[in-house]
């Protein structure tokens, strides 16, 4: 097989970008869409030229480093998958295709195709985890957990950060990924004594870090590798709104949900 | 005070207030279009609801005072939102490819902007009749204010009625994503619910302009006269 | 120079070292915690626990990892489940049945005091993932659920789907996250450790390169833990991550830490055979499929009907036939194995022969296309996405891949490693696992490193250690910069005509070829020859583009790849040593007549740790195996 991409190429963060033309021959079916890149490369440092720049880790579609749109949608044109489960198999012999990295004020760009995506860590920072220290916690089986409660839970839990959500949406919004965060600890008893302070912070975290809110298009649930519902948005607003009551009622609300932990 | 003023200034606090404030239009706007249906049952029955709600000052300046604040909340969340979002993405995709949202929802801001401008020249045109052919302020029959001779005459206007229609199907579009996205924004989702919360948007939608644009069609079909 | 490998285990009955040991343990006090600084590098399961436990005790750390975030480290791609004794089903699980199994399991050349006390936390570490909200599988009255897993006979795998390290991982990640947001750990993603730094013997810094900007610089600290995972990827075509490297424990191996057991490699059975030369790396297909599955290989040699046209009796269902009792659960080394044999003798299946089909037509006919629909309908379409072929129709083909490596830098008891100040914790260590490890015990392994033991042990040292300060401006440091500086440099100065991955490439099937599955003699010699020459092409040939003073991923591969190429002979020194065979490790030469292992407790009952020699053949030194508790038996799984 034979392919003409059409790839993003950028130096750097503040560099003005453009699409370089380059052609992909003795592409074989079975190949997957990184390993068609690779080899690309490959031909590119024989030449004496830079390799494209795109991130990749474990390949199978779990570390959520993979991150490329390709011909206008985030991870390509299969739903439920990640850029690295993508086979050549997939496209016609002969297609023009588009590589371009994910685009959004909150991921600026490292290099090429390879984005900066720090700005979910420090959402994650801001509030999702459950704060117990490690050490005396009590027997696994103290607390029931019902079973279609734990599997909600992993339902949201499954998010892999990737950050396609934040690339397919139109207003680059990190909505999916805060609410996964946050309805897998809210579904759970371990999650609730912190949920009000949670929520807050995390939102706070999303909007500071400068995503978009969310315009409930769920292009997000979409291009979702582990195909996450956008129920969960919904979760997360009941979340924000019980938390809006709950904390306007604290005597002494402090500026910052976790000072306390500090 | 301050932390709830804070919890309406985050993305999703300016979200829940877009979307209470929009559905507090669409609560008019159906009530509007409920009144109005009333054409249908001849000119008695409009005149005197419309009687029946000018003897009430009070109650009609303060529905309408609050009918604007409402309206002028939503319109500049509305804008406040999509600067931010403009924003969050500095540089467009050279190709962008949407799966699930559907035409209206990615028009939000246009549909928007059209029943903005639709409300504006219909306030101008039917309430305050400044604009457009003006009508014979005239009084019927029991003395009432004549508002049903006022639509026969403005919807015999092609013009007027192409505005009107087309004021409704941006109100169309408009809802048709409107009316679901704020049930979700304001966290009503539930397994047994969800098919209804989807189908709400699209149902009002028809409803709202079924209903509104059946009385411009039928004044002026002659239908009604 | 290493004098003498002391373990420093405690001595008193097995069960009660651990707990007598934490208490003659010396303590820190709070206030001095604050002012020692622990550098911790990576961020996977050991990693991440105990960047946060030590965060959470008061230390102030320091945590690198070259991924752009610490949630990506390759513990994420664990799938099948995490084990512990809690004997929640009461099928007869115990602490010593874990301990007894984990240590069979290794043949015997683990050290009894660590899996005992491994086997003792691993219930606390059930306890503590719950506590962080980790959303393991329910039973439908609310309790966990356990599946039996890794061919042992007693239900103890706790398990999230089949994402149980992504589950696991995140709960250590969001641990971090809050001791991150506390101020309790400086948090360095895409920084890459590329060497130690030992002053006066003991550990007290690390070299990285800020992936981003290319800065190399100098961190300094009371003492280092390194938490940097196998080495699998020195085969080229692993099921590991494709940035998995052995540059930090082999860098520290340079510096002094002895290295153990390197030639312990596990190789997994189930992964999607390789198909074409760019594949970068081979899929791996879960354990579970055994269950259910048939392997078999047609009787006949070079026969290429398609299998549906072989008939039963023209099948050879080679593990049924060659381990009667635990046919195709075999575990992973003896499975391996056997399907290597048969690839071997020409009955392989598939394009190049390098595969044997895994069947579900006979439990597809007992109990109907749903029932494994519904239990392998994932993998199925993973198998189907990625050689687009239909399992439910035709059988899977599968072929072993590395997977896993039980070797690792030598720690004692305290998990120290030679060097004084240097811990090493999860799979960077060579720890628990003897010659071969069980399913669902890495996960324990890494997260009872990081959570229970290094964070008492590391406090014992620290509060013992002399330990003047050390700034960026010490001679050691400075040397340990400008020598990544110059390796940096000589890198991007050989620009050559080859790619680092053509080397790594070749490299990789040298060794898979000669110091892979099974090992012999002639061919270990073949390999220890062919790698320095492969060696002084790469310096000569390799091309590395750009500058280093950028993000530059050539860069960081070739400085990986120019490390595999050292290691992969301390790999085949070690290999050619133990002449034996023992769990993962294969000699060809010492095997019974039917083709079973042949251990030898009289020569190779010990630990091989390997000492660095500039320009010379590694030093070995032996820490002898005592087994006071278990028997040491044949282990059979006929």
């Amino acid at each position: 097989m034979r392919f003409t991409l059409n790839i993003w190429r950028q130096n750097g963060p503040t560099e003005s970008g453009r699409f370089v033309s380059y052609e992909a021959d003795d592409v074989s079916q079975g190949m997957s869409f990184l390993e068609m890149l690779d080899g690309v490369n490959q031909k590119l440092l024989v030449a004496g030229e830079e390799p494209v720049a795109f991130e990749y880790d474990c390949r199978e579609g779990i570390c959520g480093s993979c991150s490329l749109v390709i011909d206008g949608i985030p991870h390509g044109p299969d739903q439920g998958i990640t850029t690295c489960q993508l086979y050549m198999r997939r496209f016609p012999d002969g297609a023009n295709i588009t590589i371009e990295p994910w685009r959004a004020k909150a991921f600026p760009i490292v290099k090429d195709l390879v984005v900066d995506r720090s700005a979910l860590d420090r959402v994650m920072q801001a509030g999702g985890y459950v704060s117990v220290n490690t050490g005396g916690a009590v027997d696994g089986n103290a607390l029931l957990i019902g079973k279609d409660q734990a599997e909600t839970a992993m339902d949201a839990a499954s998010c892999i950060g990737c950050g396609a959500c934040v690339a397919a949406c139109k207003n680059a919004s990190a909505m999916l990924f805060v609410a996964a965060k946050v309805s897998h600890l809210a579904l759970l008893p371990q999650g609730k004594p912190e949920r009000t302070g949670r929520v807050t912070a995390m939102i706070e975290a999303m909007d500071r870090e400068g995503f978009g809110s969310c315009g409930n298009q769920y292009e997000c649930e979409a291009v979702c590798p582990k195909r996450i519902s956008v129920r969960f948005i919904a979760t997360l607003n009941r979340e924000y709104r019980r938390a809006g009551i709950v904390e306007s009622a604290l005597p002494n609300a402090s500026e910052s949900p976790h000072a306390e932990s500090v | 005070m301050t932390r709830l003023l804070r919890h309406f200034q985050s993305s999703v606090g300016s979200k829940v207030l877009l979307a209470l404030s929009g559905l507090g239009l669409v609560g008019y706007v159906i009530f509007h279009m409920l009144g109005n249906l009333q054409v249908f049952e001849g000119s008695r029955a409009l005149n005197s609801y419309a009687a029946f709600l000018r003897d009430m000052p009070i109650v009609l300046w303060t529905a309408r005072i609050g009918l604007l604040g409402i309206a002028v909340i939503h319109v500049a969340l509305a804008i406040h939102l999509s600067l931010q979002n403009r924003r969050a993405r500095p540089r467009a995709y050279a190709i962008h490819r949407y799966r699930y949202a559907s035409i209206a929802s990615r028009t939000m801001a246009a549909s928007g902007l059209v029943v903005l401008l639709f409300i504006v020249f219909h306030l101008l045109h039917l309430t305050a009749g400044i604009v457009g052919p003006s009508p014979p302020d005239r009084i019927d029959a029991d003395g009432y204010r004549d508002v049903y001779g006022l639509l026969i005459h403005a919807f015999q206007n092609p013009v007027i009625v192409l505005i009107y229609v087309a004021g409704q199907v941006g109100l169309a579009f408009h809802l048709h994503h409107a009316v679901s996205s704020s049930l979700q924004t304001l966290g009503f989702e539930h397994a047994a619910l969800n098919g209804l919360l989807k189908a709400a948007g699209p149902s009002v939608a028809l409803l709202v302009v079924l209903g509104n644009v059946a009385i411009i069609l039928a004044v002026f079909l002659r239908i009604v006269r | 120079m290493i004098t003498k490998l002391d373990p420093k285990i405690p001595s008193g009955p097995l069960e009660a070292k651990w707990d007598r040991h934490r208490f003659s343990e010396k303590l820190v006090s709070p206030n001095n915690k604050r002012k020692l600084t622990i550098i911790v590098v990576g961020t996977g399961l050991a990693g991440a626990s105990a960047a946060s436990t030590l965060g959470q005790l008061g230390y102030q750390v320091e945590c690198f990892c070259f991924h752009d975030s610490p949630r990506r480290a390759h513990s994420i791609a664990a799938q099948g489940g995490i084990n512990a004794s809690k004997n929640y089903q009461d099928d007869g699980d115990s602490v010593g049945r874990l301990f007894y199994d984990t240590i069979k399991g290794g043949d015997f050349r683990s050290r009894e005091a660590n899996v005992y006390r491994l086997a003792q936390i691993s219930g606390q570490i059930i306890d503590q993932c719950v506590a962080l909200g980790i959303p393991f599988a329910r039973e439908y009255g609310g309790q966990l659920a356990n599946r039996s897993f890794g061919g042992v006979q007693v239900s103890r795998t706790f398990y999230c789907r089949g994402q149980t390290g992504q589950q696991l991982l995140l709960g250590a990640y969001s641990a971090l996250c809050w001791q991150i947001e506390r101020g309790q750990v400086t948090m360095r993603p895409r920084t890459e450790m590329l060497d130690l730094i030992v002053v006066d013997g003991q550990a007290r810094g690390v070299v990285v390169r800020d992936l981003v900007s290319g800065r190399i610089s100098i961190r300094t600290a009371h003492a280092v833990v390194l938490a940097t995972g196998g080495y699998s990827n020195v085969y080229f075509l692993s099921t590991n991550a494709s940035g998995s490297n052995v540059t930090a424990t082999y860098r520290a191996w340079k510096q002094g830490a002895a290295f153990a057991n390197p030639c312990f490699t596990q190789i997994h059975p189930t992964a999607i055979p390789p198909s074409d030369a760019y594949q970068a790396k081979l899929t791996l297909m879960s354990e579970s499929l055994r269950n259910d599955g048939r392997l078999w290989v047609p009787k006949m040699l070079g026969d290429t009907r398609a299998p549906r046209d072989i008939s039963e009796g023209e099948r050879d269902y080679f593990l049924e036939r060659r381990y009667p009792r635990f046919g195709n659960l075999a575990p992973r080394d003896i499975a391996s194995r056997a399907v290597k044999t048969v690839c071997d003798e020409g009955r392989g299946v598939g394009p190049n022969g390098h595969g044997v089909y895994l069947d579900f037509a006979g439990v597809v006919e007992q109990q109907g296309l749903d029932v494994v629909a519904e239990r392998y309908g994932n993998l199925f379409d993973m198998y189907h996405r990625i050689t687009g072929e239909d399992a439910y129709r035709a059988p899977m083909r599968i072929y072993p891949a590395p997977h896993y490596t039980m070797g690792g830098l030598w720690v004692d008891y305290n998990l120290m490693s030679t060097i004084p100040g240097l811990f090493v914790i999860g799979e960077a260590n060579f720890a628990d696992h003897g010659a071969n490890r069980l399913g669902a015990s890495s996960l324990m392994q890494g997260l009872g490193d990081g959570y229970f033991i290094l964070p008492y042990t590391i406090g014992h040292y620290l509060a013992t250690a002399k330990l003047p300060p050390v700034t960026e401006d010490h001679a050691e440091a400075r040397e340990a910069h400008q020598r990544v500086l110059n390796r940096t440099a000589r890198l991007l100065a050989a620009n050559g005509r080859r790619t680092a991955a053509s080397f790594h490439r070749e490299l990789g099937s040298l060794l898979w070829n000669y110091c892979g599955m099974s090992r012999n003699e002639t061919g270990l010699k073949l390999a220890l020859s062919s790698i320095p020459t492969l060696r002084e092409e790469f310096w000569r040939d390799v091309v590395v583009p750009g500058a280093g003073d950028s993000f530059n991923q050539e860069l960081e591969y070739a400085g990986r790849v120019a490390d595999y190429l050292e290691f992969a002979e301390l790999l085949c020194h070690d290999a050619r040593h133990r002449q034996e065979s023992c769990g993962a490790h294969f000699r060809e030469e010492y095997q019974t007549g039917d083709g079973e292992p042949k251990r030898d407790d009289t020569r190779f009952a010990h630990v091989a740790a390997w000492e660095y020699r500039e320009g010379a053949s590694p030093i070995l030194h032996k820490e002898p195996l005592a087994f006071e508790f278990v028997q040491p038996t044949t282990r059979s799984y006929q």
